[in-house]
């Protein structure tokens, strides 16, 4: 699992080679840590986690920006807080 | 570089379904009665694909309701088990031979709990370890092995003692006994199984799917709504609505609860979607099997490995049972089936864990682990209620629930290579440890409550079985613990890590 800054305001967590519920359960815990309008993009390899986060995302109020497959199997989801 | 993998996989699904169909054909050429089991395997690609598509497993029904608060896959399971349901209630007044309740007590609860925690420990239940193996998850086929060998062994170690101290005597019943009473001849308080056909069509639609599925279900659908879902839905609900209003009074009423439940039921699409399909799959699987073992004239597919060729001779083969039209010219040693009843494990419907228990037997019967005494009585893995007297050691490609399992991982990997979601994924040192505990505690619970998160709750609970409540709150209870350790040790992790974010 990596979490880096990506600009002012924008970061990335990788939790690519993770299963579930490691993807969903880092993606809230990290954007818990974040302020509100801040950006992060997720990576994740493991299908079910998508649809998870999705709706966390939905159900916390958060919004996903895009969502998009970078290279196969693996998914980008752009998520502002 | 992206468009030729993705013709690459396109290429490799129909590779599968080539293989399949070869497969299929051998089968046919060898015995049409074979087509019975080439039945089971096209059933588990249906079941592949599906859960694949809507990323069906139990494990996420009550870990991300805890975890995360995201109620999809609970839904989504409630949706297809009271389809499920009500469709089996037609069937079964076609094929009432495969209607069955199982012992209802307090192993149930103690499976349960420890299928519950297994299962988020691994991070997939039994079935969602199985398509998620075909998604190119090698963690889930760790899982896989552990649950499949903890299995075995438990089997031939303390099953034994445990089935017959504590579950063999307990009562098994439906909710249309529990509603209606005894059939009519059966005086009270006598152990009597219930068969379907002792009650009308309509007291079986009335208490086994409306009471035992629908109504529990649609209780526990409105408890998930009260409780996770009504008061983030109702604020959002509210600001949209005032904001229309332009800051006018905005009241909260009954019309909005409903949109708020319709908003759960139907909030992921993909899930709800291939909840009905799967209820479906699973019933009409019922009524084919059902109807291909009238038509080959067999009860269960162990007679067909024992029967007796229709080219032996007097005296040539053990069995006495003669073979009928299209069964296989072929004789099998004694004990591929329970000798008893000359049967293997053939549940007619959709089941998971048995099926794998045994490939591992066999596997290490194979290697030579376990030698067959000379005067051919059963040797140390047949020896026992498990194996010897319920579900026999067939070769695995004679285990109609075996080619299921086959089916549903080359189904999830046709639908995976389909959608570009299809990666290769090994385990971590962390992942491994993960799964190897979480799988032998699903195989430890699934055997004690004698079935797992399919075979104990789903199919039960469709079928009118209250014994399937009974591990699905064992199955909540571990799911919860186990959460709870998982989120300790994440916030653990977290906490050494360096977020630089300035708060």
């Amino acid at each position: 699992m990596k979490f880096n800054k990506k600009d002012d305001g924008s970061y990335e967590l990788d939790v690519t080679g993770y299963v579930c519920p490691h993807p969903q359960l880092y993606t809230l815990k990290s954007l818990e840590k974040m302020k509100d309008g801040m950006i992060l993009e997720v990576l994740v390899d493991n299908p079910s986690s998508v649809e998870s986060i999705n709706q966390a995302c939905n159900g916390k109020g958060y919004t996903i920006l895009e969502t998009n497959s970078p290279k196969a199997g693996v998914t980008a989801i752009t998520i502002q807080k | 570089m992206a468009e030729a993998k993705s013709e690459r996989f396109k290429i490799y699904s129909i590779a599968i379904v080539v293989f399949l169909a070869i497969i299929s054909i051998l089968y046919y050429i060898s015995a049409p009665v074979y087509l019975y089991i080439v039945a089971y395997m096209w059933f588990g690609f249906i079941f592949g694909i599906l859960q694949q598509y809507g990323r069906f497993c139990f494990a996420s029904a009550w870990r991300d309701l805890i975890m995360v608060k995201v109620p999809r896959m609970f839904v989504g399971i409630m949706v297809g088990m009271m389809t499920f349901s009500i469709i089996a209630v037609f069937i079964f007044t076609y094929y009432p031979e495969r209607y069955h309740t199982s012992q209802l007590g307090l192993h149930g609860l103690i499976g349960g709990l420890l299928f519950g925690l297994g299962m988020v420990f691994a991070g997939g239940c039994a079935t969602g370890s199985l398509y998620k193996t075909g998604e190119g998850n090698m963690i889930s086929l760790v899982v896989l092995l552990a649950l499949s060998f903890s299995q075995a062994i438990f089997a031939v170690t303390v099953f034994d003692s445990i089935f017959e101290r504590f579950i063999q005597s307990l009562p098994s019943f439906s909710m249309v006994e529990l509603l209606f009473g005894k059939p009519a001849g059966v005086p009270e308080g006598t152990t009597y199984h219930v068969q379907y056909g002792d009650y009308s069509f309509w007291q079986h639609m009335f208490a086994d799917a409306g009471i035992n599925a629908i109504l529990i279900g649609v209780i526990l659908l409105i408890g998930v709504y009260i409780i996770v879902v009504r008061k983030g839905f109702l604020k959002r609900r509210a600001a949209t609505m005032a904001a229309s209003a332009d800051g006018g009074e905005v009241k909260m009423g009954f019309k909005d609860e409903l949109a708020g439940f319709w908003h759960m039921i139907s909030s992921s699409k993909r899930t709800s979607i291939a909840a009905i399909l799967i209820g479906i799959a699973a019933a009409t699987m019922v009524f084919s099997l059902g109807w291909m073992a009238k038509h080959y004239d067999f009860n269960n597919f162990g007679n067909v490995l024992v029967a007796k060729p229709a080219s032996a001779g007097s005296n040539t083969v053990s069995s006495t049972l003669p073979a009928s039209q299209g069964w296989p010219d072929k004789t099998y040693p004694s004990d591929v089936a329970v000798r008893s009843s000359s049967t293997v494990f053939d549940p007619g419907y959709w089941y998971i864990t048995t099926q794998e228990a045994m490939a591992a037997a066999w596997s290490i019967k194979a290697v030579g682990l376990d030698s067959q005494p000379a005067d051919g009585s059963p040797g140390y893995l047949e020896n026992n209620h498990y194996f010897g007297d319920y579900n026999g050691l067939p070769v695995p490609w004679h285990s109609p629930a075996l080619l299921l399992s086959f089916g549903l991982i080359l189904g999830a990997s046709f639908r995976a290579l389909r959608a570009r979601e299809f990666k290769w994924k090994f385990p971590t040192k962390e992942l491994f440890i993960y799964a190897v505990i979480g799988g032998t505690l699903m195989g430890i619970g699934a055997r004690i409550a004698l079935g797992c998160n399919i075979g104990a709750f789903y199919a039960p609970a469709a079928f009118g079985d209250p014994s399937g409540w009974v591990f699905f709150v064992g199955m909540g209870i571990g799911a919860y613990l186990a959460a709870k350790f998982v989120n300790f040790t994440a916030n653990r992790k977290m906490a050494d890590m360096d977020f630089d974010i300035e708060l």
